[in-house]
């Protein structure tokens, strides 16, 4: 019955195909506007990293200045990154299941054809530990050891974007990459990734996509490299001091990652963060009081308001644009529909019932919601890959499977909202009065 | 067939009531041909409306092949309205987005029957009304005589105990008419009760029985001089009528 009542309705949007044009571009504007908006805040909001977010925390220290907050807007808020001294202090504990400090440089990395020319890549300088920790998925290959940590052994993970650059695609475990002037060995390919939010580093863009290459985290002192991403700080540090006065300041730049599996491990490592900060005291540091954070990832991101205000505030406008167009085709429908009373009245009295002819004309909206839902999904597309391009972000707001059923979705119930009073007002007429009217 | 008791139907506006139909009492056996006459408003149109069920009535009782109809709810309503009767209306009442084939379909949907049996029916039905070339055809291609046998085959096709035809010949010329008249005759004849309306005296003197409306009211009825068949049903099966 279901695919006669859609065929039935396909005739009737097919008899006026302006009116029905006009119905269907309602629905696909408001489908396409609400689940642009909607794949926004899904992709800012959503959980990057389910399977342990729980497990996964962000360490904060305040090693800011002893005379005001980091933040003047929420004093109680300690900074958002550590010192490179604190991260080499605090990476000493083996507590930790997984730990890595990291930052992101920008190197310029060498192609391996001549015709190519040098380019600048950034690159994040983590540990080991950042792979499994973060359940990074490879195509080929896998990341370093943790003995490459310490050398550090010149070895490098890509993308596959890099990958496909440098090598045309395919396995380059084991291939060479030249970085700066140093030779680097590929010892891994991603498999596509893109946490969203891009959690683990929120100072250069919650909403960026992962790097091009990861390194070992101690290349920076071979490289004297600096951050790419935000430092701060509140002493005095000269622009012509060199990496040693940096890392030995009090400037703040790298982000720091445990994962801890148990609530044992949990309170084992705030008590040696504690120990670690009092220790440092004595020795004339952290003049502020202890405050100590761990934040697993979703604590994280809410701390850092990664959905902004206006991301809520335009999801909320675009499904309330849904509803108004939604709303508007009810008066167009219910037209439509009476007109069509006497066709209804000859089939109440061939044999259908009132609840026939009510599903009748519910598939026939909810034809319209799944035509112009279609059309609003190839637009909403379009409108994110508009934002991508003012965004900068490589594509980050994409529509994925979720989102895709999330635009049907829309789509039937903005059918349903304008479809279920005229469809209720069709079913209720007294189908002898409109028999002699045909 | 219908044994109407007592029936009153009123009409209400805002300022007018209308009775269209007042204490009137009828019984139609199984396997009549019943013509209904009478002037406009006269009540013919709401007897036919309340006989298929898509009415409803204020007073008295109504049973339907001996079922009360009045605690029916609508969707028993509309599943005899789709097993037992068949309605031909004066304006043929076809749908214009859909083929002959497909406007015959209409009542054999709402049963739920199988696509094959479904077929089988249809091409039975339009064989009888004489348009099996024409399955393809839509209204508009029709004349109108060819659009009102299609709404016989319509009303026909669900194998139905009773047709209740408005003015079935109200559009036509008289060759047409006395088409349709033969083939309502061919139906009963096949011990379907058929009830007519109609204006036309000499199509109404073809009934058996001759019902005579006015304001709401029966006022006389006379027999026919046509004679009681033996008869043969679409399935194969005959019987003769009691």
């Amino acid at each position: 019955m279901l695919a006669y009542m859609i065929r039935i309705a396909l005739l009737s949007l097919r008899r006026n195909p302006v009116l029905s044009t006009l119905l269907i571009a309602a629905i696909a504007l408001g489908v396409a506007v609400s689940t642009a908006f909607v794949t926004v805040f899904y992709i800012c909001s959503g959980n990057p990293i389910p399977s342990k977010s729980d497990r996964l925390f962000y360490v904060e220290m305040d090693s800011w200045d002893p005379n005001r907050p980091y933040s003047r807007r929420r004093p109680e808020m300690p900074p958002e990154q550590i010192t490179y001294r604190d991260m080499q202090g605090i990476m000493a504990s083996d507590i930790p299941t997984y730990q890595s400090g990291m930052f992101v440089a920008s190197l310029t990395v060498h192609p391996p054809e001549a015709e190519q020319k040098p380019y600048r890549e950034r690159v994040r300088m983590c540990f080991a530990d950042f792979f499994p920790m973060f359940e990074v998925p490879f195509t080929y290959g896998g990341g370093w050891g943790r003995d490459s940590d310490r050398g550090p052994d010149p070895v490098v993970v890509i993308d596959a974007a890099t990958n496909d650059r440098l090598f045309g695609g395919g396995d380059s475990v084991g291939k060479t990459i030249r970085i700066e002037d140093r030779p680097f060995t590929v010892t891994g390919v991603l498999a596509p990734w893109r946490p969203s939010p891009r959690f683990y580093d929120t100072h250069s863009g919650a909403s960026g996509v992962p790097e091009g290459i990861f390194m070992p985290f101690e290349f920076v002192r071979v490289f004297e490299v600096e951050t790419a991403g935000n430092l701060l700080i509140w002493t005095d540090l000269d622009d012509s001091a060199g990496f040693d006065e940096l890392a030995a300041s009090e400037a703040i730049w790298i982000q720091m990652w445990v994962q801890l599996d148990t609530a044992e491990q949990l309170q084992a490592y705030s008590d040696f963060l504690e120990a670690y900060v009092m220790e440092q005291k004595k020795l004339g540091r952290f003049g502020r009081p202890l405050n100590n954070r761990l934040l697993n990832v979703m604590q994280w991101l809410d701390d850092q308001e990664v959905v902004p205000e206006e991301a809520t505030g335009m999801l909320v406008i675009s499904l309330l644009f849904l509803l108004v167009c939604a709303v508007n085709l009810i008066g167009i429908l219910l037209g439509k529909f009476l007109a069509r009373a006497p066709e209804v009245g000859v089939r109440r009295a061939l044999g259908a019932s009132r609840t026939s002819v009510f599903l009748q004309h519910i598939v026939e909206c909810e034809v319209v919601g799944i035509i112009g839902g279609a059309i609003g999904l190839g637009l909403s597309a379009l409108c994110l890959g508009q934002i991508n391009r003012l965004l900068d972000n490589s594509g980050q707001f994409g529509l994925d499977l979720v989102m895709v059923a999330a635009g049907i979705g829309l789509s039937l119930v903005a059918g349903l909202v304008a479809g279920l009073y005229p469809a209720w007002r069709i079913c209720r007429l007294a189908p002898a009065i409109h028999l002699k009217l045909q | 067939m219908i044994e109407m008791d007592g029936i009153r139907k009123i009409y209400r506006t805002q300022h007018v009531e209308t009775h269209a139909l007042t204490d009137f009492t009828i019984t139609i056996q199984d396997g009549e041909f019943v013509s209904v006459m009478g002037p406009s408003g006269s009540g013919k149109t709401t007897l036919l409306n309340i006989a298929g069920l898509l009415d409803t009535f204020e007073q008295g009782s109504y049973l339907l092949d001996g079922e009360d109809v009045s605690r029916l709810t609508d969707r028993q309503m509309s599943a005899i309205r789709n097993q037992k009767i068949g309605f031909i209306f004066q304006s043929f009442n076809l749908i214009p987005d859909l083929n002959v084939f497909d406007n015959v379909d209409v009542p054999l949907r709402y049963r739920g029957m199988k696509g094959s049996n479904r077929r089988a029916a249809i091409s039975k039905a339009l064989e009888v009304v004489g348009l099996s070339a024409r399955t393809k055809h839509y209204p508009a291609q029709l004349s109108g005589g060819q659009q009102q046998r299609v709404a016989v085959a319509r009303a026909l096709v669900g194998n139905p105990s009773l047709i209740l035809a408005d003015e079935p010949t109200g559009n036509l010329d008289s060759a047409m008419a006395n088409e349709v008249m033969d083939l309502l005759e061919t139906i009963n004849d096949m011990e379907t009760t058929v009830v007519i309306v109609t204006h036309e005296p000499e199509l109404a003197a073809r009934a058996q029985r001759r019902l005579h409306l006015l304001d709401g009211r029966l006022i006389d009825f006379e027999a026919a001089d046509r004679p009681t068949p033996l008869v043969a049903r679409p399935d194969g099966s005959s019987s003769a009528r009691v």
